[in-house]
């Protein structure tokens, strides 16, 4: 290991700043205050908040600085640094010019803390007049306007702003009234340095809202000022993943069989953020400024009964993109929205949708079907008329469509049983498990989303556990053991959001500024101490993680034997096709030979050299299933449950769910599978 | 990786394709905030700890 210093070296320009007699280095656009904050020198301020953009109001900050020999006053808060200069944070000038505000300030609101504390701090003492204009409440509106801004900039609402001018100017709601479009998220009140707004509706009766108030602010800041250096959210939603995956091989192309596209560019981010509308609430969440799900204005579809009309589009998001997009070959923003739009308009789920027209597709290409079996369709990857074409076949319950509509489960014994398909390669190559198809993610490299997507109770969605980053690209679950503490914690933790009816992006699609100084910051720690206190708020008491967890897990065995009642919940019933644990097909290998074959060398013990494609795919596979297999053993015994998936008693006990018909089912599938 | 004179934390990750906005990196044990990637110099025979956080519906 080498050293434990780092070296800083400068590699972009910089303008020289002097603070004070202290000089810094700054960027252009760098503000006067946070120069001088950078240099741990306060300027006071009243009006300026990290969260909204600086707009000089207050005047408080106004401080004196020297550009090429010349002095002038400036609102430190808002003014860039452009070129070099000097600030002098607490000359007489900037003293006198800081006095005169507050003098004014003092007179009109004498009892804010907020401009008490700043008046002692210069000296200035109550003014001997009476303000016509005085209001002695602690907590009087000083028209900041931080509230006014935060609306607009954090929530996107504009519920409030100045109405009014001169001495009647003041913070209102559109004619003085309620408005039905704040969605009482408490911002302004948040960011208020007075207290002058508070939230009086506390509509859930939540046992401590003050409590969650402090941490569901801390994230609305969150939002508003990492959102934009972090995933983009607001900006684009969930389609920022599209070409992060690409560059992670994960992205599914032509039916799982490839991770990436020379065509990414295409269906890349930048251009559903040109697409969808811009800086609006989606409504989806009241009071959310996630606001990621997006809307397409005006679109007019090409084919079906919309075709020639405008219509608004909900989406697509990152899943959307890749089932509708790259899954079945399609890198044409405008056909994967239409299919986006006849997918919610038929009530058809966008993933299931895509990854069953791709298992028809790649079963199109490889002879399972021509164009007689479906209908005249020319199912091609790529084909995105045809594909429009089947859904409009789906929604109306015909010829082709009436097979593929349901789902791959049944399409893989329908066409073994009628085209004559190899229910082998049916098998493989049919994306679903527990009769469901899998959401869009490549899980080759990564044993532990395997068992994440195969074990999840409902089926092959990533909602109970994304490990592909910590198992495949951290190398942080080395184990058995690891993956599956991982195929615990993550499973129970995001369980717990289907319970709590709550969204899961505010977890981790934003992280604290500090996430990174936490022990676990896959975790997201700050995040969850703040649904910690979430819980705690809204029904009293004081849960910690352990809590959160353990109520998941009775759930979540509830499910499984839920599962067993119904004759599932079997050891086979976790297991996935081989299509999501390594490479069917000799194209799929060879596309990628370098890395299979050096993974039969370091894994396998195997020397590729000399053997066919066919040799290395069997040995690499053979490999593959039986890590999966142990994987399975280790996430039953971590989870309490026997060799075939089953809860034991103990488990049930220990969970407090032993209930006598609980145990009943369990004790019956032990005996048949001869563990009781 | 191989080292070179001026390698910086930015082009580590550029090099290895971590294109991914949630990373966090460490040198030797010492945490890099984002802001200084660029700026960060990687020393010869230095451990550069890139750590994938996760994101995504």
């Amino acid at each position: 290991m080498g050293s434990a210093t780092t070296t800083t070296t400068t590699t972009t320009a910089t303008i020289p700043v002097t603070v004070d007699g202290q000089t810094i280095e700054v960027k252009p656009g760098t503000t006067v205050l946070e120069a001088a904050r950078m240099l741990k020198i306060s300027i006071p301020t009243l009006c300026h908040h990290s969260a909204v953009e600086a707009y000089g109001a207050c005047r408080v900050c106004m401080t004196e600085i020297e550009v090429r020999g010349k002095k002038r006053m400036v609102t430190a808060c808002n003014f860039p640094i452009r070129e070099p200069l000097a600030v002098f944070a607490e000359s007489d000038a900037t003293k006198r010019q800081r006095r005169g505000v507050l003098s004014m300030m003092l007179a009109r609101w004498p009892n804010v803390p907020a401009i008490q504390t700043l008046a002692k701090r210069y000296g200035v003492q109550n003014p001997g007049y009476k303000h016509p204009l005085r209001n002695e409440a602690p907590d009087a509106c000083i028209l900041c306007g931080l509230c006014v801004k935060a609306c607009s900039e954090m929530v996107w609402e504009d519920v409030i702003a100045f109405a009014g001018r001169g001495a009647r100017r003041r913070v209102a709601m559109p004619f003085g009234k309620q408005s039905e479009r704040c969605t009482g998220c408490g911002t302004c009140a948040y960011i208020c340095p007075t207290g002058a707004i508070k939230v009086a509706d506390e509509k859930n009766n939540p046992v401590d809202p003050a409590r969650i108030r402090k941490y569901g602010f801390r994230l609305t800041k969150e939002m508003a000022t990492l959102d934009d250096s972090q995933c983009k959210m607001r900006r684009v939603g969930t389609a920022h993943l599209v070409e992060i995956m690409d560059a992670y091989d994960l992205l599914p192309t032509h039916n799982y069989k490839f991770g990436k596209h020379a065509e990414i560019a295409r269906i890349s981010s930048p251009v559903w953020t040109s697409l969808v509308r811009q800086n609006v609430p989606d409504g989806c969440w009241v009071g959310c400024q996630m606001s990621c799900a997006k809307a397409v204005d005006d679109f007019v579809p090409r084919t079906g009964p919309y075709k020639g009309r405008k219509v608004l589009v909900d989406g697509p998001e990152y899943e959307t993109v890749a089932s509708c997009g790259s899954n079945i070959g399609v890198f044409e923003p405008h056909d994967i929205i239409e299919l986006n739009f006849y997918c919610d308009t038929y009530g058809i789920d966008t993933i299931s949708f895509g990854t069953a027209c791709a298992f028809a597709m790649e079963c199109y290409e490889a002879g399972v079907l021509d164009k007689r079996k479906t209908g005249g369709l020319d199912l091609k990857f790529g084909n995105a008329t045809a594909a429009l074409e089947l859904l409009h076949h789906m929604s109306r319950g015909e010829g082709f469509g009436v097979l593929v509509g349901q789902g791959i489960r049944q399409m893989k014994r329908i066409f073994a049983e009628r085209f004559g398909g190899d229910p082998k390669f049916l098998h493989d190559i049919g994306m679903e498990a527990k009769g469901l198809e899998y959401s869009e993610y490549v899980s080759k490299e990564s044993l532990a989303q395997q068992a994440g997507y195969a074990m999840a109770q409902k089926g092959p969605q990533h909602d109970e556990a994304w490990l592909i980053f910590m198992d495949m690209v951290n190398k942080q679950l080395p184990t058995f053991e690891k993956k599956a503490e991982a195929l615990y914690y993550f499973p129970m933790w995001r369980t717990w959001f289907g319970l709590m009816g709550l969204c899961k992006l505010p977890w981790n699609d934003v992280e604290p500024e500090d996430n990174a100084k936490w022990p676990e910051p896959n975790k997201v720690p700050g995040h969850v101490e703040g649904y910690e206190n979430f819980l705690s708020g809204m029904i009293g008491g004081d849960f910690k993680i352990q809590d959160i967890l353990k109520m998941s897990e009775r759930v979540y065995n509830f499910q499984r034997v839920f599962a067993i009642r119904m004759g599932h919940g079997r050891r086979e019933d976790d297991r996935g096709p081989y299509r999501a644990m390594g490479p069917v097909t000799a194209e799929e290998y060879e596309s990628r030979a370098e890395r299979y074959d050096g993974q039969l060398k370091e894994l396998v013990k195997v020397d590729p050299a000399g053997k066919s494609t066919a040799q290395k795919m069997a040995l690499l596979r053979q490999y593959r299933e039986e890590q999966y297999e142990g994987v399975l053993d280790a996430v039953y015994k971590r989870r309490g449950w026997t060799r075939n998936g089953t809860p034991t008693p103990e488990t049930l006990k220990g969970l407090g769910i032993d209930y006598p018909w609980v145990v009943e089912v369990v004790k019956a599938r032990m005996a048949e599978e001869g563990s009781a | 990786m191989p080292w070179r004179a001026g390698l910086t934390v930015a082009d580590v990750l550029r090099e290895r394709q971590f294109v991914f906005p949630l990373l966090v990196v460490s040198i030797d044990g010492v945490h890099v905030p984002r802001d200084a990637f660029a700026t960060t110099a990687v020393p010869e025979r230095a451990v550069v700890l890139v750590l994938h956080l996760m994101s995504g519906g």
